[in-house]
């Protein structure tokens, strides 16, 4: 995973991790397991971690601590009201930019090589 | 520089408690994840710039929650922190920005370009 798409993740992953706590509740390492599974090699349990203390200040997310069977109680995010609708306006937005950015892709020519 | 920050929470007793169990719960993690933790919290002391201690002690506590968690299951500090510790540190630290000394700067800026609007510029 390239410095570009570390970039580009950095605007986006709280949408991804909101869409994922939409499909089940989930503890920090199972979600970062399957953003690794879905190819996000790189992502690291930290930065998922420090995105759900983020999601949680905003009121997003409802947290339950489940006891585990060592160290302390996990703590298992839910996507709550307030999260829907956030991630609702993060699919809206998602669509407008991927739109847009299709566009430029397919409408603008690169520039031809000298001599071409 | 430890001794100043810990005279920064002495302004108040419950902060300044909830100082002393965070350090007797840094004590009880295995050496390594220790070292971590450390240098994370001396990483987020210089770069936080975080004056309000109350906002300073959540940052620690939820640093402690998760390299506690990473000991427990024997998570890799690496798997934790990736290759560039600098940048997840950054991104962790943007969480506690209420508590920045240079949110005064940033409300003197604002109001600056307020008032130069409002004077037709």
């Amino acid at each position: 995973m390239g410095k570009q798409m570390t970039e580009m993740l950095k605007g986006t992953l709280e949408g991804i991790v909101l869409a994922i706590l939409a499909g089940q509740p989930a503890y920090g390492y199972e979600i970062t397991a399957r953003l690794r599974e879905q190819g996000f090699s790189d992502i690291v349990e930290g930065t998922v971690y420090a995105l759900l203390v983020r999601i949680e200040q905003r009121g997003f997310v409802d947290v339950a601590k489940v006891p585990s069977e060592k160290g302390p109680p996990r703590k298992v995010y839910s996507l709550n009201a307030l999260g829907g609708d956030h991630l609702e306006e993060f699919w809206k937005t998602w669509t407008f930019l991927a739109e847009r950015i299709e566009q430029l892709h397919h409408h603008i020519e690169p520039p031809k090589e000298e001599g071409e | 520089m430890a001794t100043r920050w810990i005279e920064l929470i002495t302004g108040s007793f419950e902060d300044k408690k909830r100082w002393r169990q965070y350090k007797a719960r840094k004590e009880q993690f295995p050496a390594s994840y220790r070292t971590a933790i450390d240098g994370l919290e001396r990483y987020f002391m210089y770069a936080g710039g975080i004056v309000k201690g109350d906002v300073l002690m959540q940052m620690l506590e939820d640093l402690a929650d998760l390299i506690e968690r990473a000991a427990a299951d024997g998570t890799p500090i690496r798997d934790i922190v990736g290759d560039e510790p600098v940048e997840f540190a950054d991104t962790f630290l943007q969480n506690y920005t209420d508590g920045q000394w240079l949110n005064k700067e940033r409300k003197r800026l604002t109001d600056a370009i307020d008032q130069a609007g409002n004077d037709g510029a």
